[in-house]
């Protein structure tokens, strides 16, 4: 039997939820670019990372999904910024809906994006440019989950600080090139030097690697220990993110 | 219905709300009336638990304005609309955000749809409307779920004639439905046609409560008269009859016309505006 409170709070985040996906439904653009691009970068560079890396296939799929997983993150933190736009966000907040549940249920439907895209980008990295089929798809999917998840608080929390979509895509944008590249998603660390290569630990997009490609090699414990970070990470940041939407986030000063 | 006591609200050097006092109750309309930056807006936004006094007491109904969200409905002065969302989908997101169950919500848009004359545009997106048709969508948003207290800021900034028709009819059914209104205008004769009691806002508190009548007592009305050498007398008094008498006894030329205009709420708010000026 569910508590009156917790069906009401579960039907406000089903009734944002909705709505959030309508919107996304209507402007799909960046989405579908976010799905093609990389595949369209997984078979041009495929040759280049298999000459220069032991592991290139797995390397140019894990690689590319990371990168264009981190770029998404740009689509999460519009969606909230452009709520200060619109004027909507102040007028959510004199609903009955909490912080909490405008926060969950804005971050559905990109969650489902996310998980989506990821999944899409590894159902065609093996089919189409021989990534190893893992056999168990458990770890796969939770380093799937853990990384959207970490994507989606990181990229709300953003959204809370930036005064404008210029300024929130600036960051994405350039936070997305250095940490994927960083992290080795672009360039495999074995070829990078040693600074970059101790430096790489600070980058999520390394820790969103090491799980992924652990993953795909069904070791469990590669795979435990940076999905407890990310979602360490993930947590923090979904945490700041509440606080700074529950105190004048809407009524902030925008550029 | 709605207390407020002593409210104060400060920004920086700039105090919005200095003691502001305000109670309403069940199917009463009170017109909040004063110059831009009176406070009018922070004490909706106070109200609507947008943010919090710094010190003084709001209650809705005996409850904090947190608590009592489920209870009011807020059409804010700006525009707050999805524009590639239709205004259906609107209300259907509102009523849902307000506990509305798919049957109480089908039947409550349709009562809103021809109440605030949208039935016409009931699938079109909010981008693509008009002003007015955006406002009244607005404030169906706020209705939507016959709130017992009733925070309209400015509702028809802006609008057009059957769009202040359509919003004054309902404002006015929801008051006689026993609805708490606070309505907040320039537009002063809307709140003469909607019988509101009017609360006059001045740096931060209430200076005058009271009918239009009550409140325009002793300001000065005007005396007008034409003579037909087309010469004309313009007199600002607070005993009109007696200065028409004077004038037409002290006539030296042949009156045309003449005419009195009694103070109006136009005159009330002008002359706030002055001393608020000075």
């Amino acid at each position: 039997m569910i508590p009156d409170a917790v069906r009401d709070s579960l039907y406000r985040i089903g009734a944002i939820a909705r709505h959030n996906t309508l919107i996304r439904r209507r402007d799909p653009g960046q989405m579908i670019a976010y799905i093609i691009m990389p595949m369209i970068l997984m078979v041009v560079l495929k040759p280049l990372y298999v000459r220069a890396v032991p592991g290139g296939t797995t390397q140019v799929v894990t690689g590319l999904l990371v990168m264009f997983s981190v770029f998404a993150l740009g689509i999460a933190g519009n969606s909230i910024l452009v709520e200060r736009n619109w004027q909507t966000w102040d007028r959510l907040r004199q609903t009955r809906a909490s912080s909490a549940e405008m926060l969950i249920g804005k971050t559905i439907p990109l969650f489902i994006f996310m998980f989506f895209q990821q999944t899409l980008l590894f159902v065609y990295g093996c089919l189409v440019i021989g990534l190893p089929v893992p056999h168990s798809l458990g770890f796969v999917v939770l380093a799937i989950v853990v990384w959207a998840f970490t994507l989606l608080a990181v990229g709300a929390a953003l959204a809370t600080i930036a005064r404008s979509s210029g300024e929130l895509s600036m960051v994405s944008d350039i936070g997305a090139m250095v940490l994927s590249s960083l992290g080795g998603a672009l360039v495999p660390l074995s070829i990078v030097p040693g600074w970059a290569q101790a430096g790489a630990h600070v980058s999520p997009g390394y820790w969103a690697l090491a799980m992924i490609k652990s993953a795909v090699r069904d070791n469990a414990s590669g795979v435990l220990v940076p999905a407890a970070v990310l979602a360490g990470l993930g947590l923090v940041a979904g945490a700041f993110a509440v606080r700074r939407l529950t105190h004048g986030f809407g009524r902030a000063r925008m550029l | 219905m709605l207390e407020a006591c002593d409210l104060v609200k400060r920004y920086g050097p700039v105090t919005a709300l200095d003691g502001f006092t305000l109670h309403v109750s069940a199917g009463e309309i009170v017109g909040l009336v004063g110059h831009n930056g009176a406070g009018k807006t922070t004490f909706v936004e106070i109200v609507s638990g947008l943010i919090r006094p710094d010190s003084g007491r709001v209650t809705i109904g005996g409850k904090s304005p947190s608590a009592a969200r489920g209870q009011v409905g807020v059409s804010p002065q700006h525009l707050g609309l999805y524009p590639s969302i239709t205004v259906r989908e609107h209300l259907k997101l509102f009523g849902r955000l307000a506990g509305l169950r798919p049957a109480a919500l089908s039947s409550a848009i349709d009562d809103m749809a021809v109440a605030l004359r949208l039935t016409e545009i009931m699938d079109r997106k909010t981008g693509n409307l008009s002003g007015g048709q955006q406002r009244r969508t607005q404030a169906a948003t706020a209705l939507i779920h016959r709130p017992s207290l009733l925070l309209l800021d400015e509702p028809t900034a802006g609008a057009d004639q059957e769009t202040r028709a359509a919003m004054l009819a309902m404002v006015k059914q929801c008051a006689g439905e026993g609805a708490a209104i606070v309505y907040t205008t320039h537009y002063l004769p809307e709140l003469t046609e909607l019988g509101a009691t009017i609360a006059v806002v001045r740096d931060g508190r209430i200076i005058a409560r009271g009918t239009d009548d009550e409140l325009v007592q002793g300001l000065p009305g005007e005396v007008l008269v034409s003579f037909e050498d087309d010469g004309e007398v313009r007199v600002s008094t607070t005993e009109p009859t007696a200065t028409l008498i004077d004038l037409l006894r002290n006539a030296e030329r042949p009156v045309a016309t003449v005419e009195v205009r009694n103070p109006s709420l136009d005159d009330l708010y002008r002359s706030l505006a002055v001393s608020h000026d000075s």
